[in-house]
Protein backbone atom coordinates (compact mmCIF):
# COMPACT_ATOMS: atom_id res chain seq x y z
CA UNK A 1 0.00 0.00 0.00
CA UNK A 2 1.88 3.35 -1.22
CA UNK A 3 0.73 6.12 1.41
CA UNK A 4 1.58 9.98 1.88
CA UNK A 5 2.35 10.93 6.10
CA UNK A 6 -0.41 12.78 5.67
CA UNK A 7 -2.82 10.51 4.99
CA UNK A 8 -6.45 12.19 6.31
CA UNK A 9 -7.33 8.24 7.22
CA UNK A 10 -4.51 7.34 9.55
CA UNK A 11 -4.83 8.16 13.19
CA UNK A 12 -1.45 10.12 13.09
CA UNK A 13 -0.16 10.74 9.68
CA UNK A 14 2.72 8.67 10.46
CA UNK A 15 3.62 5.87 7.94
CA UNK A 16 1.55 3.14 9.73
CA UNK A 17 3.00 0.50 7.51
CA UNK A 18 5.72 0.11 9.46
CA UNK A 19 4.98 -0.79 13.16
CA UNK A 20 5.54 0.21 15.98
CA UNK A 21 8.54 -0.71 18.51
CA UNK A 22 7.52 -1.30 22.50
CA UNK A 23 10.52 -1.53 24.52
CA UNK A 24 9.82 -1.70 29.00
CA UNK A 25 12.80 -2.08 31.19
CA UNK A 26 12.17 -3.42 34.80
CA UNK A 27 8.30 -2.85 33.58
CA UNK A 28 6.25 -3.51 37.20
CA UNK A 29 2.36 -2.80 38.41
CA UNK A 30 1.00 -3.05 41.98
CA UNK A 31 -2.52 -2.91 41.70
CA UNK A 32 -4.09 -1.52 45.31
CA UNK A 33 -1.89 -0.77 47.98
CA UNK A 34 -1.11 -1.26 51.75
CA UNK A 35 -1.86 -4.42 52.81
CA UNK A 36 -4.14 -5.15 49.94
CA UNK A 37 -1.56 -4.54 47.73
CA UNK A 38 -1.37 -7.25 44.66
CA UNK A 39 1.77 -7.16 42.88
CA UNK A 40 0.32 -8.21 39.38
CA UNK A 41 3.68 -7.99 37.55
CA UNK A 42 6.99 -7.92 37.20
CA UNK A 43 10.06 -6.29 36.58
CA UNK A 44 9.76 -7.37 33.52
CA UNK A 45 12.06 -6.45 30.02
CA UNK A 46 10.81 -6.21 26.63
CA UNK A 47 12.29 -5.61 23.20
CA UNK A 48 9.53 -5.76 20.31
CA UNK A 49 10.32 -5.09 17.26
CA UNK A 50 8.54 -2.94 14.37
CA UNK A 51 6.39 -5.31 12.37
CA UNK A 52 6.49 -7.98 14.77
CA UNK A 53 3.92 -10.75 15.76
CA UNK A 54 4.90 -11.44 19.42
CA UNK A 55 2.51 -14.15 22.04
CA UNK A 56 2.56 -14.34 26.00
CA UNK A 57 1.25 -17.43 26.68
CA UNK A 58 0.76 -18.63 30.77
CA UNK A 59 -1.46 -19.21 33.31
CA UNK A 60 -4.47 -17.42 34.50
CA UNK A 61 -3.02 -14.35 36.23
CA UNK A 62 0.30 -14.26 35.53
CA UNK A 63 -0.44 -10.69 34.01
CA UNK A 64 -0.37 -11.04 30.55
CA UNK A 65 -3.50 -8.79 29.90
CA UNK A 66 -1.65 -6.63 32.63
CA UNK A 67 1.38 -6.28 30.33
CA UNK A 68 -0.96 -5.30 26.96
CA UNK A 69 -2.86 -2.57 29.04
CA UNK A 70 0.73 -1.33 30.15
CA UNK A 71 2.34 -0.70 27.34
CA UNK A 72 -1.04 0.57 25.80
CA UNK A 73 -0.94 3.43 28.46
CA UNK A 74 -4.17 2.35 29.62
CA UNK A 75 -3.00 1.47 33.13
CA UNK A 76 0.10 3.69 34.42
CA UNK A 77 3.23 1.22 35.53
CA UNK A 78 3.99 1.20 39.03
CA UNK A 79 7.50 0.97 38.43
CA UNK A 80 10.24 0.99 35.64
CA UNK A 81 9.54 2.23 31.90
CA UNK A 82 7.73 1.91 28.53
CA UNK A 83 8.87 3.35 25.72
CA UNK A 84 6.77 3.11 21.98
CA UNK A 85 8.49 3.91 19.09
CA UNK A 86 11.03 5.37 21.49
CA UNK A 87 8.54 7.84 22.67
CA UNK A 88 8.06 6.90 27.01
CA UNK A 89 4.27 6.78 27.73
CA UNK A 90 2.39 9.67 29.43
CA UNK A 91 -1.02 8.66 28.34
CA UNK A 92 -3.07 6.08 26.63
CA UNK A 93 -1.92 5.56 23.03
CA UNK A 94 -4.11 6.17 20.22
CA UNK A 95 -2.05 4.29 17.58
CA UNK A 96 -3.54 0.95 18.73
CA UNK A 97 -6.76 -0.72 17.66
CA UNK A 98 -7.61 -3.40 20.66
CA UNK A 99 -9.48 -6.51 20.79
CA UNK A 100 -10.71 -8.78 23.77
CA UNK A 101 -11.99 -11.98 24.48
CA UNK A 102 -15.39 -10.67 24.33
CA UNK A 103 -16.63 -9.18 21.49
CA UNK A 104 -17.17 -5.65 23.38
CA UNK A 105 -19.33 -4.59 20.55
CA UNK A 106 -22.14 -1.42 20.77
CA UNK A 107 -25.26 -3.67 20.77
CA UNK A 108 -27.73 -0.58 19.22
CA UNK A 109 -24.58 -0.08 16.56
CA UNK A 110 -24.80 -2.30 13.09
CA UNK A 111 -21.25 -3.74 12.68
CA UNK A 112 -20.38 -0.73 10.02
CA UNK A 113 -21.49 1.65 12.28
CA UNK A 114 -19.46 -0.39 15.25
CA UNK A 115 -16.45 -0.08 13.09
CA UNK A 116 -17.08 3.51 11.96
CA UNK A 117 -16.89 4.61 15.66
CA UNK A 118 -13.14 4.92 15.13
CA UNK A 119 -14.02 7.23 12.41
CA UNK A 120 -16.56 9.39 14.91
CA UNK A 121 -14.34 9.36 17.94
CA UNK A 122 -11.07 10.13 16.01
CA UNK A 123 -12.77 12.91 13.63
CA UNK A 124 -11.04 11.15 10.49
CA UNK A 125 -12.47 11.68 6.90
CA UNK A 126 -15.64 9.36 6.31
CA UNK A 127 -14.92 8.52 2.83
CA UNK A 128 -11.25 7.44 3.18
CA UNK A 129 -12.12 4.92 6.45
CA UNK A 130 -15.51 3.62 4.44
CA UNK A 131 -13.34 2.19 1.63
CA UNK A 132 -11.01 0.49 4.51
CA UNK A 133 -13.67 -0.90 6.44
CA UNK A 134 -15.28 -2.36 3.59
CA UNK A 135 -11.89 -3.58 2.34
CA UNK A 136 -11.22 -4.82 5.66
CA UNK A 137 -14.89 -6.77 5.88
CA UNK A 138 -13.76 -8.66 2.41
CA UNK A 139 -11.01 -9.79 3.64
CA UNK A 140 -12.20 -10.86 7.18
CA UNK A 141 -15.62 -12.80 5.21
CA UNK A 142 -17.94 -9.93 6.85
CA UNK A 143 -19.41 -8.97 3.21
CA UNK A 144 -23.53 -9.02 3.77
CA UNK A 145 -22.88 -8.49 7.46
CA UNK A 146 -22.50 -4.73 7.39
CA UNK A 147 -26.00 -3.53 7.95
CA UNK A 148 -26.84 -6.62 11.04
CA UNK A 149 -26.59 -5.68 14.67
CA UNK A 150 -24.45 -7.72 16.43
CA UNK A 151 -27.35 -9.88 17.83
CA UNK A 152 -27.92 -11.03 14.39
CA UNK A 153 -24.33 -12.36 13.84
CA UNK A 154 -22.87 -15.87 15.30
CA UNK A 155 -20.01 -15.57 17.55
CA UNK A 156 -17.45 -15.63 15.04
CA UNK A 157 -18.40 -12.64 12.79
CA UNK A 158 -18.77 -10.75 16.25
CA UNK A 159 -15.49 -11.50 16.53
CA UNK A 160 -13.99 -10.44 13.26
CA UNK A 161 -15.98 -6.86 13.53
CA UNK A 162 -13.97 -6.54 16.21
CA UNK A 163 -11.15 -6.64 14.62
CA UNK A 164 -12.38 -4.50 11.94
CA UNK A 165 -12.88 -2.03 14.44
CA UNK A 166 -9.87 -2.83 15.63
CA UNK A 167 -7.97 -2.15 12.32
CA UNK A 168 -10.10 0.10 10.30
CA UNK A 169 -8.13 3.47 11.52
CA UNK A 170 -5.07 1.78 10.29
CA UNK A 171 -2.85 1.69 13.63
CA UNK A 172 0.54 0.85 13.84
CA UNK A 173 -0.16 -1.76 16.98
CA UNK A 174 -2.51 -4.15 17.33
CA UNK A 175 -2.95 -5.26 20.99
CA UNK A 176 -5.37 -8.73 21.45
CA UNK A 177 -6.46 -10.18 24.90
CA UNK A 178 -7.41 -13.97 23.96
CA UNK A 179 -9.32 -12.76 20.89
CA UNK A 180 -10.52 -16.32 19.79
CA UNK A 181 -10.89 -17.52 23.47
CA UNK A 182 -14.40 -17.64 23.24
CA UNK A 183 -14.66 -19.52 19.87
CA UNK A 184 -14.85 -23.14 18.81
CA UNK A 185 -12.55 -25.08 16.92
CA UNK A 186 -13.14 -24.32 13.36
CA UNK A 187 -13.67 -21.03 13.39
CA UNK A 188 -10.80 -20.09 15.71
CA UNK A 189 -8.19 -22.22 12.72
CA UNK A 190 -10.09 -20.40 10.17
CA UNK A 191 -9.69 -16.70 11.79
CA UNK A 192 -6.45 -17.40 12.96
CA UNK A 193 -5.47 -17.69 9.00
CA UNK A 194 -7.54 -15.08 8.42
CA UNK A 195 -5.43 -12.92 10.86
CA UNK A 196 -2.04 -13.78 9.80
CA UNK A 197 -2.85 -13.16 6.05
CA UNK A 198 -4.11 -9.70 7.08
CA UNK A 199 -0.79 -8.95 9.27
CA UNK A 200 1.19 -10.75 6.31
CA UNK A 201 -0.06 -7.40 4.17
CA UNK A 202 -0.08 -4.69 6.45
CA UNK A 203 2.80 -5.75 9.09
CA UNK A 204 1.77 -3.95 12.38
CA UNK A 205 3.20 -5.00 15.54
CA UNK A 206 0.90 -7.42 17.31
CA UNK A 207 1.04 -8.44 20.79
CA UNK A 208 -1.00 -11.33 21.21
CA UNK A 209 -2.46 -12.90 24.27
CA UNK A 210 -3.47 -16.90 24.56
CA UNK A 211 -3.74 -19.73 26.26
CA UNK A 212 -3.50 -22.15 23.61
CA UNK A 213 -0.27 -23.30 22.24
CA UNK A 214 -1.48 -23.64 18.99
CA UNK A 215 -2.34 -20.11 18.65
CA UNK A 216 1.09 -18.54 19.92
CA UNK A 217 2.69 -21.13 17.60
CA UNK A 218 0.88 -21.06 14.82
CA UNK A 219 0.69 -17.11 14.23
CA UNK A 220 3.75 -15.68 16.03
CA UNK A 221 7.63 -14.87 15.14
CA UNK A 222 8.16 -14.70 18.91
CA UNK A 223 6.39 -16.59 22.18
CA UNK A 224 7.05 -15.41 25.63
CA UNK A 225 6.58 -17.58 28.31
CA UNK A 226 5.04 -16.22 31.29
CA UNK A 227 4.35 -17.54 34.68
CA UNK A 228 2.74 -16.15 37.81
CA UNK A 229 3.17 -14.64 41.16
CA UNK A 230 4.06 -12.37 40.31
CA UNK A 231 3.72 -11.87 36.45
CA UNK A 232 7.61 -13.03 34.64
CA UNK A 233 8.32 -13.73 32.03
CA UNK A 234 10.40 -16.87 32.02
CA UNK A 235 11.49 -17.92 28.18
CA UNK A 236 11.40 -16.15 24.76
CA UNK A 237 11.06 -18.94 21.88
CA UNK A 238 11.72 -17.43 18.36
CA UNK A 239 9.60 -19.48 16.21
CA UNK A 240 11.30 -19.84 12.59
CA UNK A 241 7.77 -21.31 10.48
CA UNK A 242 7.65 -20.33 6.95
CA UNK A 243 4.09 -17.84 6.65
CA UNK A 244 1.77 -18.49 5.50
CA UNK A 245 1.31 -21.48 7.99
CA UNK A 246 -1.28 -24.04 7.53
CA UNK A 247 -4.38 -24.94 9.28
CA UNK A 248 -2.73 -28.45 10.56
CA UNK A 249 0.52 -27.33 12.28
CA UNK A 250 1.12 -30.79 12.44
CA UNK A 251 2.45 -30.46 8.83
CA UNK A 252 5.57 -29.06 10.05
CA UNK A 253 7.99 -31.16 12.30
CA UNK A 254 9.24 -28.24 13.96
CA UNK A 255 5.74 -27.06 14.92
CA UNK A 256 5.50 -30.11 18.06
CA UNK A 257 9.42 -29.27 18.61
CA UNK A 258 8.09 -25.27 19.35
CA UNK A 259 5.04 -26.82 21.08
CA UNK A 260 6.54 -29.54 23.47
CA UNK A 261 8.89 -26.83 24.75
CA UNK A 262 6.34 -24.80 26.08
CA UNK A 263 4.65 -27.77 27.64
CA UNK A 264 7.88 -28.65 29.24
CA UNK A 265 8.11 -25.18 31.09
CA UNK A 266 4.68 -25.92 32.02
CA UNK A 267 5.34 -28.84 33.61
CA UNK A 268 8.64 -27.59 34.69
CA UNK A 269 6.91 -24.33 36.53
CA UNK A 270 4.22 -26.55 38.00
CA UNK A 271 1.11 -25.53 35.42
CA UNK A 272 0.80 -28.86 34.44
CA UNK A 273 1.11 -31.53 36.76
CA UNK A 274 1.04 -34.44 34.50
CA UNK A 275 2.61 -37.90 35.92
CA UNK B 1 -33.23 -12.77 6.15
CA UNK B 2 -31.83 -10.70 3.97
CA UNK B 3 -28.48 -8.94 4.50
CA UNK B 4 -29.56 -5.47 3.93
CA UNK B 5 -31.58 -4.85 7.15
CA UNK B 6 -34.80 -6.61 7.51
CA UNK B 7 -36.83 -5.12 9.45
CA UNK B 8 -36.05 -1.13 7.38
CA UNK B 9 -36.78 -3.09 4.20
CA UNK B 10 -40.54 -3.71 5.43
CA UNK B 11 -42.73 -1.47 5.02
CA UNK B 12 -44.29 0.02 8.01
CA UNK B 13 -48.07 0.55 7.59
CA UNK B 14 -48.74 -2.55 5.30
CA UNK B 15 -49.81 -5.39 7.94
CA UNK B 16 -48.74 -8.99 7.30
CA UNK B 17 -51.49 -11.80 7.72
CA UNK B 18 -50.09 -12.53 11.00
CA UNK B 19 -50.21 -9.27 12.15
CA UNK B 20 -54.21 -8.88 10.84
CA UNK B 21 -54.91 -11.96 12.75
CA UNK B 22 -53.06 -10.25 15.86
CA UNK B 23 -55.61 -7.45 15.61
CA UNK B 24 -58.32 -9.52 14.41
CA UNK B 25 -58.71 -12.18 17.47
CA UNK B 26 -59.01 -9.73 20.67
CA UNK B 27 -61.09 -7.63 19.10
CA UNK B 28 -63.67 -10.36 18.14
CA UNK B 29 -62.66 -11.60 21.68
CA UNK B 30 -63.85 -7.92 23.15
CA UNK B 31 -67.03 -8.07 21.22
CA UNK B 32 -68.12 -11.65 21.81
CA UNK B 33 -67.13 -10.54 25.87
CA UNK B 34 -69.63 -7.41 25.44
CA UNK B 35 -72.21 -9.35 23.71
CA UNK B 36 -72.85 -11.77 25.88
CA UNK B 37 -72.88 -9.48 28.87
CA UNK B 38 -75.58 -7.47 26.62
CA UNK B 39 -77.58 -10.82 26.43
CA UNK B 40 -77.03 -11.95 29.74
CA UNK B 41 -78.30 -8.80 31.61
CA UNK B 42 -81.33 -8.59 29.42
CA UNK B 43 -82.48 -12.18 29.82
CA UNK B 44 -81.85 -11.17 33.96
CA UNK B 45 -82.95 -8.37 33.69
CA UNK B 46 -80.76 -6.96 35.87
CA UNK B 47 -81.50 -2.86 36.92
CA UNK B 48 -79.71 -0.07 35.44
CA UNK B 49 -77.73 0.49 38.77
CA UNK B 50 -76.40 -2.42 39.50
CA UNK B 51 -75.04 -3.02 36.33
CA UNK B 52 -75.74 -1.29 33.20
CA UNK B 53 -75.68 -3.19 29.77
CA UNK B 54 -73.00 -2.42 27.57
CA UNK B 55 -75.46 -0.83 24.96
CA UNK B 56 -76.08 2.01 28.14
CA UNK B 57 -72.82 3.25 28.81
CA UNK B 58 -71.12 3.02 24.86
CA UNK B 59 -74.37 5.16 24.43
CA UNK B 60 -73.77 7.01 27.31
CA UNK B 61 -70.21 7.58 25.80
CA UNK B 62 -71.50 8.88 22.61
CA UNK B 63 -73.73 11.12 24.11
CA UNK B 64 -71.53 12.47 26.74
CA UNK B 65 -68.25 12.49 24.76
CA UNK B 66 -67.99 16.12 25.39
CA UNK B 67 -67.89 15.27 29.26
CA UNK B 68 -65.59 12.36 28.62
CA UNK B 69 -62.74 13.96 26.40
CA UNK B 70 -62.46 16.85 28.50
CA UNK B 71 -61.89 15.00 31.74
CA UNK B 72 -60.00 12.42 29.62
CA UNK B 73 -57.44 15.19 28.29
CA UNK B 74 -57.09 16.42 32.01
CA UNK B 75 -55.89 13.25 33.37
CA UNK B 76 -53.58 13.06 30.29
CA UNK B 77 -51.96 16.36 30.74
CA UNK B 78 -51.22 15.12 34.11
CA UNK B 79 -50.03 11.87 33.29
CA UNK B 80 -47.95 13.33 31.02
CA UNK B 81 -46.59 16.00 32.72
CA UNK B 82 -45.55 13.74 35.80
CA UNK B 83 -44.20 11.38 33.68
CA UNK B 84 -42.15 13.39 32.13
CA UNK B 85 -40.90 15.35 35.32
CA UNK B 86 -40.19 11.34 36.28
CA UNK B 87 -38.13 11.06 33.74
CA UNK B 88 -36.35 14.61 34.08
CA UNK B 89 -35.09 13.90 37.38
CA UNK B 90 -34.86 10.08 37.52
CA UNK B 91 -32.61 9.76 34.59
CA UNK B 92 -29.89 12.39 35.81
CA UNK B 93 -30.10 11.32 39.55
CA UNK B 94 -29.58 7.75 38.51
CA UNK B 95 -25.99 8.94 36.79
CA UNK B 96 -25.27 10.70 39.67
CA UNK B 97 -25.92 8.15 41.84
CA UNK B 98 -24.31 5.35 39.89
CA UNK B 99 -20.94 7.69 39.51
CA UNK B 100 -20.64 9.22 42.48
CA UNK B 101 -20.11 7.33 45.64
CA UNK B 102 -21.39 9.31 48.29
CA UNK B 103 -24.56 10.08 46.50
CA UNK B 104 -24.77 6.12 46.59
CA UNK B 105 -24.51 5.60 50.22
CA UNK B 106 -26.43 8.60 51.49
CA UNK B 107 -29.08 9.05 49.02
CA UNK B 108 -30.13 5.71 47.52
CA UNK B 109 -31.24 4.20 51.24
CA UNK B 110 -33.82 7.40 51.23
CA UNK B 111 -35.27 6.72 47.93
CA UNK B 112 -35.77 3.67 48.71
CA UNK B 113 -37.11 3.88 52.15
CA UNK B 114 -39.55 6.97 49.92
CA UNK B 115 -40.54 4.07 47.52
CA UNK B 116 -41.83 1.56 50.05
CA UNK B 117 -43.83 4.07 51.64
CA UNK B 118 -47.25 3.76 49.64
CA UNK B 119 -47.30 7.36 47.58
CA UNK B 120 -51.06 7.70 47.95
CA UNK B 121 -50.29 8.28 51.46
CA UNK B 122 -48.42 11.71 50.55
CA UNK B 123 -51.88 12.63 48.90
CA UNK B 124 -53.86 14.59 51.99
CA UNK B 125 -50.41 15.90 52.71
CA UNK B 126 -49.66 17.41 49.31
CA UNK B 127 -53.84 18.46 49.59
CA UNK B 128 -52.94 20.70 52.65
CA UNK B 129 -49.78 22.27 51.10
CA UNK B 130 -50.88 23.11 47.73
CA UNK B 131 -55.08 23.00 47.82
CA UNK B 132 -56.71 20.89 45.47
CA UNK B 133 -55.22 20.66 42.20
CA UNK B 134 -53.84 19.22 39.30
CA UNK B 135 -50.37 19.99 41.39
CA UNK B 136 -50.95 17.21 43.37
CA UNK B 137 -52.05 14.95 41.04
CA UNK B 138 -49.14 15.53 38.77
CA UNK B 139 -46.70 14.86 41.69
CA UNK B 140 -48.51 11.86 43.33
CA UNK B 141 -48.14 10.80 39.33
CA UNK B 142 -44.20 11.80 39.75
CA UNK B 143 -43.58 9.77 42.73
CA UNK B 144 -45.42 6.93 41.38
CA UNK B 145 -43.45 6.13 38.04
CA UNK B 146 -40.02 8.02 39.23
CA UNK B 147 -38.65 4.64 40.93
CA UNK B 148 -39.20 2.03 38.63
CA UNK B 149 -37.34 4.58 35.94
CA UNK B 150 -34.54 5.11 38.69
CA UNK B 151 -33.94 1.78 39.43
CA UNK B 152 -33.43 0.81 35.44
CA UNK B 153 -31.71 3.48 34.98
CA UNK B 154 -29.32 3.04 37.52
CA UNK B 155 -28.83 -0.14 36.05
CA UNK B 156 -28.36 1.25 32.61
CA UNK B 157 -25.63 3.37 33.23
CA UNK B 158 -23.73 0.29 34.93
CA UNK B 159 -24.52 -2.11 32.27
CA UNK B 160 -21.36 -0.79 30.22
CA UNK B 161 -18.15 -3.55 30.13
CA UNK B 162 -15.95 -1.14 31.59
CA UNK B 163 -13.53 -3.11 28.98
CA UNK B 164 -15.42 -0.73 26.60
CA UNK B 165 -13.90 1.89 28.07
CA UNK B 166 -10.31 0.89 27.32
CA UNK B 167 -11.28 0.83 23.75
CA UNK B 168 -12.71 4.17 23.88
CA UNK B 169 -9.77 5.66 25.14
CA UNK B 170 -7.21 4.19 23.00
CA UNK B 171 -9.51 6.05 20.42
CA UNK B 172 -8.73 9.23 22.25
CA UNK B 173 -12.28 10.01 23.67
CA UNK B 174 -12.68 12.15 26.47
CA UNK B 175 -15.15 11.52 28.68
CA UNK B 176 -18.15 12.98 27.20
CA UNK B 177 -17.31 11.33 23.98
CA UNK B 178 -17.47 8.10 25.79
CA UNK B 179 -21.03 9.27 27.19
CA UNK B 180 -22.16 10.19 24.27
CA UNK B 181 -21.45 7.36 22.07
CA UNK B 182 -21.05 3.86 24.56
CA UNK B 183 -22.95 4.92 27.74
CA UNK B 184 -25.92 6.60 27.14
CA UNK B 185 -27.34 4.64 24.03
CA UNK B 186 -26.13 1.47 26.13
CA UNK B 187 -28.25 2.39 29.17
CA UNK B 188 -31.25 3.48 26.74
CA UNK B 189 -32.67 -0.19 26.70
CA UNK B 190 -32.78 -0.03 30.59
CA UNK B 191 -34.06 3.27 30.83
CA UNK B 192 -36.98 2.34 28.38
CA UNK B 193 -37.77 -0.93 30.24
CA UNK B 194 -38.09 1.74 33.85
CA UNK B 195 -40.19 3.52 31.59
CA UNK B 196 -42.49 0.92 30.36
CA UNK B 197 -43.15 -0.19 34.11
CA UNK B 198 -43.12 4.11 34.97
CA UNK B 199 -46.24 4.59 32.39
CA UNK B 200 -48.14 1.89 33.82
CA UNK B 201 -47.33 2.79 37.20
CA UNK B 202 -48.54 6.46 36.00
CA UNK B 203 -51.80 5.15 35.04
CA UNK B 204 -52.89 3.20 38.11
CA UNK B 205 -51.62 7.00 40.24
CA UNK B 206 -53.49 9.47 38.51
CA UNK B 207 -56.71 7.82 38.87
CA UNK B 208 -56.24 7.22 42.73
CA UNK B 209 -54.75 10.66 43.12
CA UNK B 210 -58.01 11.67 41.10
CA UNK B 211 -60.20 9.75 43.25
CA UNK B 212 -58.48 11.50 46.64
CA UNK B 213 -58.20 15.43 45.66
CA UNK B 214 -59.07 16.44 42.57
CA UNK B 215 -61.40 18.44 40.72
CA UNK B 216 -61.23 17.57 37.01
CA UNK B 217 -60.11 14.21 35.77
CA UNK B 218 -61.84 10.92 34.92
CA UNK B 219 -60.48 9.56 38.34
CA UNK B 220 -63.05 12.92 39.64
CA UNK B 221 -65.77 12.02 37.43
CA UNK B 222 -65.54 8.48 38.44
CA UNK B 223 -66.11 9.59 42.06
CA UNK B 224 -68.52 12.28 41.31
CA UNK B 225 -70.50 9.51 39.25
CA UNK B 226 -70.67 6.91 41.98
CA UNK B 227 -71.77 9.53 44.82
CA UNK B 228 -75.12 10.40 42.03
CA UNK B 229 -75.38 6.37 41.82
CA UNK B 230 -74.60 6.97 37.95
CA UNK B 231 -73.74 3.18 37.18
CA UNK B 232 -73.39 4.16 33.35
CA UNK B 233 -71.48 7.00 33.70
CA UNK B 234 -69.22 5.48 35.85
CA UNK B 235 -68.70 2.61 33.06
CA UNK B 236 -68.06 5.42 30.30
CA UNK B 237 -65.02 6.57 33.01
CA UNK B 238 -63.45 3.06 33.30
CA UNK B 239 -63.62 2.75 29.67
CA UNK B 240 -62.22 5.72 29.11
CA UNK B 241 -59.53 5.61 31.70
CA UNK B 242 -58.53 2.12 29.83
CA UNK B 243 -58.50 4.12 26.28
CA UNK B 244 -55.88 6.55 27.69
CA UNK B 245 -53.90 3.74 29.32
CA UNK B 246 -54.21 2.28 26.26
CA UNK B 247 -52.71 5.49 23.99
CA UNK B 248 -50.08 5.98 26.45
CA UNK B 249 -48.80 2.58 26.37
CA UNK B 250 -49.08 2.40 22.64
CA UNK B 251 -47.08 5.95 22.96
CA UNK B 252 -44.34 4.24 24.83
CA UNK B 253 -43.81 1.14 22.40
CA UNK B 254 -44.12 2.99 19.71
CA UNK B 255 -41.46 6.19 20.71
CA UNK B 256 -38.96 3.08 21.68
CA UNK B 257 -39.11 0.99 18.13
CA UNK B 258 -38.05 4.55 16.54
CA UNK B 259 -35.39 5.19 19.08
CA UNK B 260 -34.43 1.94 19.33
CA UNK B 261 -34.07 0.42 16.03
CA UNK B 262 -31.48 -2.29 16.99
CA UNK B 263 -34.19 -3.99 19.25
CA UNK B 264 -36.38 -4.79 16.52
CA UNK B 265 -37.30 -8.17 16.21
CA UNK B 266 -35.00 -9.36 19.12
CA UNK B 267 -37.45 -11.93 21.19
CA UNK B 268 -37.31 -10.59 24.63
Amino acid sequence: MQRDTTDPGTSSGRDADIGASIVARGMTKIYGSGADAHHALGPIDLDIKPGEFVSLIGPSGCGKSTTMLLVSGLEPVSGGSVEVDGKPLTAPITEVGIVFQDHLLLEFRTAMKNVMLQQEIRGLDKAVLEDRARMLFERLDLVGAENRYPWQLSGGMRQRVSIARALVHDPSMLLMDEPFGALDAITRTQIRHDLEMLWLDTSKTVLFITHSIEEAVGLSDRVLVMSKGPGRIVEEIAIDLPRPRPAHLGEYPDFAKYANRIYDIFQKLGIYKFT
Amino acid sequence: MSASGESAARPAIALTGEQLARLVYPVVAVAAFLGLWEVLVRIMDVPLWLLPKPSDFLSRMVVDHALLLEQAWSTAVSIVLGFALAVAVAVPLALAIVSIGTFERGLYPVIVFLNIMPKTVIGPILIVWFGVNQLVIVLIVFLMCFFPILVDSMAGFRATDPRLYYITRSMGANTWQAFRHVRLPAAMTFVFAGMKIGIVKAVEGVIIAEFIGSSAGLGFLIMRASSFMDQTLMFSGLIATALVAMVFNGAMLATEHWLMPWARGRGH
